[in-house]
């Protein structure tokens, strides 16, 4: 298959100025980061507190794209691990409700991550040790960024070009945007806005998506359904 | 060969639209894999179909395999067994095999390695040739299969001068790494569902495999696939199924191929058979390493597929069970614990008695059987194919191309 004979999503639509949206997608390479695996709640400490930006960033926003089933109960690989490797609920609940997209940047992030596990060091008698196989392991992942070949021309086709999506473009868009944009917004709300009255109800239905604690398959179907909604019920074709 | 359009069905347009999206970039650039067999074990497997499939995302590969003697492979099943923390006698004379060969495959294979851009070395064997090869132009990753968190270090140290000049290397899971001094990346295995050992059988074949084998197709079939490894524990697997077999009239199958690399498997054969002499439903079959189509018929056959390691690398039988849609009960080790997840895919155990107390359960609840072999499946479907393998190797070429930021955008 040529990847210049990909169909290109164009329907007619009305003639505007606005650029059409460009659907990327994207792949991880993950690599281990330089810091040695941390295998106690202090050492853990530590090493949050040297590791790189990109490093916080994979362990809470990029374990979404990791291969797993589905695990409400916890989204970042810190809650994960004191809770799986040290047992320690309290430590996990606590850091299992930081949503890294409410902060303004990763410095900050880190900085509550590391007022957390020295408030749990405070707290205990003990430091919680993981078995010699449990480490915490320090990742960081390059996103290698491509295009699809496809484009939105019009609001109005955006719900079935994000149904056919595949999660890692989704991720790209809705997730690493956040990240990677000045308005700190997902691409769709910032593409929507040069709509202005065709764009401002699917802005608002966005802005409600609580999407940090979804997986990106419920992203997916939640999306779609506040599209719907936000356009009167059906099909937005 | 198949085409990569032949996935289509299986895994969406999306996903080979990827693949050629990726592999835009990297159109003829010269790579080289170099193992150390073309048949047996999974190491082989993936590069029978990786070759081709690059090759026909225009990227220009070549497999080449280093040749050696019995006692060769005699030391380097030492480093393997070493790497996984066995103790060995490692002695001159296993340094001048293993020294001596590299040194005669790198006469034969130095023009191709040193003109390649990218060279992907997979496991100890031929680890070497890196050193033997000092005009290389492109960039040399060391693809560890096995898992090395925990060598005999005087296999560690041998091995370490070699490994850490390299580029880069690549483990299955951050677990199984050790600290060196380049870029360590981390990608999972897969399996080629298309592949005679993945394919969907007919039924008669299916069948047919029962009658073939003298299996009963009325009673429970418990099997497990892989070579005859004191890794793998068969022996362990044997007392789970006697444990079992008070309660119910199970059958086991143990069914391994040897591997041109692996001299070891014959002894561990041999205790086999002699643990299984007695029991007419304990079936120990040796396979040649071409008899994937027989062994998708045994895994097909099976009701629950065991893998119950002590040590492992991946598992890629583990994937080719899950592949199956059967409940797999895997050793609490290694790669098996990205596969088998607790009441949703089988069911992880660290003993005998922990295995005989989950087949036991499986049995009694036939509907658990039905739903994690589903589960399994999909969960295969969208992480373990290979696919998303290919997928992960063409990003790290970019990478390893392009260099490594946090964001590398390869068309815009």
């Amino acid at each position: 298959m040529d990847v210049k004979t990909r169909k290109i999503v164009k329907r007619n639509s009305s003639k505007t100025e606005v650029t059409p949206f460009q659907i990327k997608d994207c792949a991880l390479i993950v690599r281990i980061s330089d810091q040695l695996p941390a295998i106690n709640l202090r050492e853990l400490r530590e090493r949050v507190g040297n590791c790189s930006a990109d490093s916080l960033y994979h362990h809470f926003c990029e374990t979404v794209l990791r291969p797993s089933f589905d695990d409400p109960e916890f989204h970042n690989d810190f809650a994960i691990w004191a809770r799986r490797a040290l047992h320690d609920h309290v430590l996990a609940e606590k850091l299992e409700i930081l949503d890294p997209y409410s902060f303004s940047d990763m410095e900050e992030l880190r900085k509550e991550v590391i007022d957390i596990l020295d408030d749990r060091l405070s707290e205990t008698y003990y430091v919680p040790w993981a078995l010699h196989d449990r480490a915490f392991y320090f990742h960081s992942a390059t996103t290698v960024v491509f295009d699809t070949n496809i484009t939105i021309d019009s609001p109005e086709k955006l719900c079935d070009a994000i149904a056919e999506m595949t999660t890692s473009s989704l991720y790209y868009h809705f997730w690493e945007a956040r990240r990677r944009t000045p308005e700190r917004r997902d691409d769709f709300t910032v593409w929507l806005k040069a709509w202005n009255d065709r764009g401002i109800p699917l802005i608002k239905a966005f802005s409600q998506i609580d999407f940090y604690f979804m997986s990106l398959r419920e992203l997916q179907q939640r999306t779609c359904q506040v599209i719907r909604e936000a356009t009167g019920g059906g099909s937005v074709k | 060969m198949r085409s990569l359009q032949a996935y289509e069905p299986i895994v969406g347009p999306a996903v080979l639209h990827q693949l050629w999206q990726l592999a835009d970039n990297l159109q003829g650039l010269k790579v080289v894999h170099v193992n150390s067999t073309r048949t047996g074990g999974g190491v082989a497997e993936i590069l029978s179909w990786m070759i081709p499939f690059m090759n026909e995302l225009g990227i220009d590969t070549s497999w080449e395999v280093v040749e050696g003697n019995a006692p060769f492979f005699a030391v380097t099943k030492m480093f393997h067994n070493g790497l996984q923390g066995n103790q060995v006698n490692l002695l001159h004379h296993h340094i001048e095999s293993y020294e001596d060969t590299n040194r005669a495959n790198a006469e034969k294979l130095r023009p191709v390695l040193e003109e390649a851009d990218i060279v992907f070395i997979h496991d100890p064997q031929p680890a070497m040739l890196m050193h033997l090869c000092p005009n290389r132009r492109g960039k040399w990753i060391w693809r560890c299969h096995i898992d090395a968190s925990r060598p005999y270090r005087p296999v560690w140290k041998y091995l370490r001068p070699f490994l850490e000049t390299y580029d880069a290397s690549i483990f299955s899971m951050s677990q199984f790494s050790r600290s060196l001094p380049h870029p360590q990346f981390l990608l999972a295995p897969s399996i080629d569902p298309l592949s005679d050992k993945n394919v969907n059988l007919p039924d008669e074949e299916i069948q047919a495999t029962y009658k073939r084998f003298n299996l009963d197709p009325g009673r429970p079939v418990l099997t497990q696939v892989s070579r005859f490894d004191r890794f793998k524990d068969p022996l362990g697997v044997i007392l789970g199924y006697q444990l079992v077999k008070k309660f119910s009239p199970v059958q086991l199958v143990l069914a391994g191929g040897g591997a041109d690399d692996d001299p070891e498997g014959a002894e561990v054969l041999r205790e086999v058979n002699e643990a299984a002499k007695d029991d007419p439903d304990i079936h120990v079959l040796l396979l040649p390493p071409d008899a994937h189509r027989t062994i998708n018929a045994l895994q097909s056959c099976a009701d629950i597929i065991i893998q119950k390691s002590t040590k492992e690398g991946f598992g890629l039988t583990v994937t080719e069970g899950l592949w199956k849609g059967k409940p797999v009960l895997g050793g609490y080790v290694g790669g098996i614990l990205l596969q088998v997840i607790n009441h949703h895919t089988g069911f992880l155990v660290n003993s005998p008695e922990g295995l005989a107390q989950r087949v036991r359960y499986l049995l009694n609840h036939p509907e658990m059987i039905r739903t994690m072999g589903d589960k399994g499946r999909e969960f295969v479907r969208e992480n373990f194919l290979l696919t998303r393998h290919l997928r992960e190797y063409l990003t790290l070429m970019t990478g390893l191309r392009r260099g490594f930021s946090s964001r590398l955008v390869v068309a815009a």
